[in-house]
């Protein structure tokens, strides 16, 4: 792994090249990861992703809850040296592999003894630092985190708090040892909910390793996943991982998982992280709202979200955004799009998501060209209160509409005269 | 209305098999070219399931299906026309045929009673009265702008026996007419009546007589894709196409199955429909030459090989069984992939059919497809009994060399049992 910082500042964030894997692109950083579930781009497959969101290399989050069960298939196909990126269709692009999927709430719980909670599909399972290892080594990524407890938020007790910090270093502890088994970069956790002292323990337990056993930082334990994410109060967040930047060295990467807002990812950014990953525009698409905040300043007022199950919309025959580029707002309106809610399609999702990716995407290369120009805090206001009087709410509410049939046309029953 | 305006579907026969009565042709709508025989994926709520209309196009769909019925509740006729048509609302340039509602209403709604007026129901929700007319089914088969629509049918079980299935043929020939009168676009769409008659060959061919009196532009074969025995389905089916005109196309609604597709093909059949492909594709089923691979069974957990290594869609070019066993019906992309590849099986399936009615080289093909079909299975003697009507004769039921690495032949039938169920609903 290679990472290179371009430039860096103390209040503006920083731009770095990103190499995961010899050989394989450079990727900018502040950089957006895509999220997966079971290895594929949520609703998409690769063919139309390609097409229609993006050509260029990518980064992969793939999550070991989603994709547990590959494991036993990947050990036969890394045999014949193809990549788990080839197996899930992206062939040559890079991947990082998580534990949780940012995507999906976390429950709480199952913190017992040695072991930590898998939640997947098929329901909780317990994974021990050498069964972890076992299957990173068969799955084998290009870059992976160290088994960590993440399971606080702002509401933890200090007692949870602290045992997330102890059992993380119990697990890496095994890791540290073992890591040369794997070719993969190892990436660090830093846990410890929204406690400083704690934080600055799990921080500690990171630096005393020789600095060659990892690559990177992954700052988790401040969210359950899932929509919690987008709920987060600024206010408490930035103290804390602003507390944890100031005792990480600069020549690493720091990735922090979840579905952030745009606006908390800005500020993160200005604090120094550097690796996010799409589940915000995933939590959105599942929720059937359409991305349209604006983060090129054009004097004008702008909503964060489209509401596709607002009937208001019923009969709209315009795009999403009328000046976006992407495939659904060149081809589609909103009166199809809310169709295709009201009947449950398949493809109301999928083209949702191709557009709330792409707007995602074009949102972070307007970062990278802020952080360039060093106007980050310009973008920042502007995305903090889209020219208008006060604050916007980039929180994502479920979408807790059922559809009832007594909504429906009347279809032919309005010839019955 | 002048005589050198274009009608909105022209027809013509481009090769003839020599032997049996397949064809190959060209009909040409408002919206779009289409070579017959053609094989009409199901987009039943104005969406293939998972599928965007681009891959469709890439796919070299050249006409999918719309139901009245689905379409007429969601997103209703108001909001159609205010869209401008159903091409422009789901964003499909190229052709679409939209059934009468009749077939939902009767097999959706178990409150559907048929009189000569409509098909009347009472609305589970509210309680009111609905009827569907065929003057309401065309004004709303206007709406929604399709190529080809189809006239409201009394259609019967396939199982009905008795004067039941006389009285819908003959209510079935006065509905057509009343369609005839109320289509207001005929300089755009086209209208097909439906041949109904059950199993019985004298009301069959009665039906196609008086039909045939009628001005239109192609015919459509319904009553024939229940529960029917296949032994009755050929017979009816040949029945017809041996009667309808030879200069229109021929429409055999809601089939089908890849060798029944073959079939009808070899009868004379020039159009399908079947939501079997894209529906089989949800449970993580995909169509191959020899029938249909589960995909969910242990036996593909581990298999790094594509579904068909000869398939060129994008599904087989990226993935293998392995992954699609990972994920079919764990992740919702894997219905758009499956779906996808499905197509693509039923339009090459088709695509093949046409090459070898053009080379003069069809009764082979026939061959060589119930070979891979069934491969050491017993070839279904109502298939041997339809080909031979149409002198193509299959060999002795094939042994081969090759190890019986194939299912054996009970679990071979459950999964054709399954098959039908999922048709039939």
């Amino acid at each position: 792994m290679k990472f290179a910082l371009e430039s860096f500042s103390k209040n503006s964030g920083r731009l770095g090249q990103l190499r995961i894997r010899d050989g394989a692109s450079e990727q900018k950083t502040p950089l957006l990861m895509q999220t997966t579930k079971g290895g594929s781009i949520p609703w998409l497959g690769a063919d139309v992703f390609e097409s229609h969101v993006s050509q260029k290399p990518q980064v992969l989050e793939f999550t070991l809850s989603t994709m547990d069960q590959m494991a036993e298939a990947l050990a036969q196909w890394n045999n014949q040296d193809r990549g788990v990126s080839d197996y899930v269709g992206f062939p040559g692009h890079q991947n990082v592999l998580l534990l949780r999927d940012p995507c999906e709430n976390t429950p709480s719980g199952g913190n017992d003894r040695d072991v930590l909670p898998l939640f997947t599909r098929r329901g909780r399972g317990s994974l021990t630092a050498e069964r972890y290892m076992e299957m990173v080594a068969s799955i084998q990524p290009d870059m992976y985190q160290g088994l960590c407890d993440a399971d606080t938020n702002a509401g933890s007790s200090n007692k949870r708090v602290q045992k997330s910090v102890d059992r993380t270093e119990k697990f890496m502890h095994y890791i540290y040892g073992e890591k040369n088994k794997v070719k993969a970069t190892l990436l660090a956790p830093i846990v410890g909910g929204y406690n400083t002292f704690a934080r600055t323990q799990s921080i500690k337990h990171a630096r005393e390793q020789p600095s060659d056993s990892y690559g990177g930082y992954i700052l988790e334990g401040f969210h359950s996943n899932g929509l919690t994410a987008t709920a987060l109060v600024p206010t408490q967040l930035l103290p804390i991982v602003e507390h944890c930047v100031k005792q990480l060295e600069e020549d690493k990467p720091r990735i922090i998982p979840g579905a952030y807002t745009p606006l908390t990812k800005l500020e993160l950014i200005r604090l120094g992280m550097d690796v996010f990953d799409t589940s915000y525009a995933y939590c959105a698409s599942y929720n059937f709202k359409a991305l349209t905040f604006s983060f090129v300043q054009d004097g004008g007022e702008h909503v964060p979200f489209l509401d596709i199950t607002d009937d208001a919309i019923k009969e709209e025959f315009t795009p999403i955004m009328s000046h976006c580029s992407c495939l659904t707002c060149q081809k589609h309106t909103r009166a199809y799009l809310h169709h295709l809610y009201k009947t449950n399609e398949l493809l109301g999702p999928i083209l949702l998501m191709v557009h709330n990716l792409h707007h995602y995407m074009s949102f972070f290369e307007t970062i990278r060209e802020s952080v360039a120009k060093d106007t980050l805090p310009q973008l920042i206001e502007l995305v903090r209160n889209q020219n208008s009087s006060s604050q916007v709410d980039y929180s994502i509410a479920p979408n807790t509409k059922t559809i009832t049939k007594a909504s429906m046309s009347k279809g032919f029953a309005a010839a019955a005269v | 209305m002048s005589s050198s305006k274009i009608p909105p579907l022209t027809y013509k026969v481009v090769a003839e098999c020599s032997v049996s009565k397949a064809r190959a042709g060209l009909m040409t709508l408002r919206h779009s070219e289409v070579n017959t025989p053609v094989f009409m994926p199901v987009g039943t709520q104005g969406t293939l399931k998972g599928i965007l209309p681009d891959q469709l196009i890439e796919l070299n769909c050249q006409i999918l299906l719309g139901n009245t019925y689905h379409l007429g509740l969601r997103p209703g006729i108001d909001t159609l026309k205010r869209a401008g048509g159903l091409h422009k609302f789901m964003g499909w340039p190229r052709a679409i045929l939209t059934d009468s509602g009749g077939f939902q209403m009767v097999s959706l709604l178990q409150l559907a009673e048929i009189d000569e007026h409509g098909v009347n129901f009472r609305s589970p929700f509210d309680n009111s009265q609905c009827m569907l007319t065929p003057e309401h089914s065309i004004q709303i088969q206007n709406a929604i702008g399709a190529d080809i629509m189809m006239q409201l049918d009394d259609v019967v079980k396939t199982t009905t026996t008795g004067p039941r299935v006389e009285e819908a043929m003959e209510r079935t020939i006065r509905w057509v007419d009343r369609c005839i009168e109320a289509h207001a676009r005929d300089d755009d769409q086209s209208l097909f009546p439906i041949v109904q008659g059950g199993l019985d060959v004298p009301l069959r061919e009665r039906c196609v007589s008086a039909l045939m009196k009628r001005q239109v532009r192609g015919f459509a074969v319904g009553g024939l894709s229940g529960g029917e025995s296949k032994h009755d389905f050929w017979r009816m089916v040949d029945v017809c196409t041996d009667h309808l005109p030879r200069d229109k196309p021929r429409y055999l609604m809601g089939v089908g199955f890849a060798a029944d597709l073959v079939v009808c093909v070899a009868l004379g059949i020039d159009m399908f429909d079947c939501v079997f492909p894209t529906r089989t594709a949800r449970f993580g089923c995909a169509l191959v030459d020899s029938g249909q691979l589960n995909l969910k069974q242990p036996k593909y957990k581990m298999e790094m090989e594509p579904i068909d290594k000869e398939c060129e869609c994008s599904t087989c070019k990226r993935y293998t069984r392995s992954y699609l066993h990972h994920i079919a019906t764990n992740e919702s992309v894997s219905c758009s992939l499956l779906s996808i590849h499905n197509v693509a099986y039923q339009l090459r399936l088709m695509r093949t059919m046409r090459e070898a009615i053009q080379r003069d080289e069809f009764p082979q093909f026939v061959r060589d497809f119930m070979a891979a079909h069934f491969k050491t299975d017993p070839i279904p003697i109502w298939i041997r009994e339809a080909l031979n009507a149409v002198k193509i004769d299959l060999p002795a039921d094939l042994e081969r060399k090759e190890d019986l690495k194939e299912e054996p032949t009970a679990e071979k039938k459950r999964e054709h049992l399954v098959e039908e169920q999922l048709t039939a609903s």
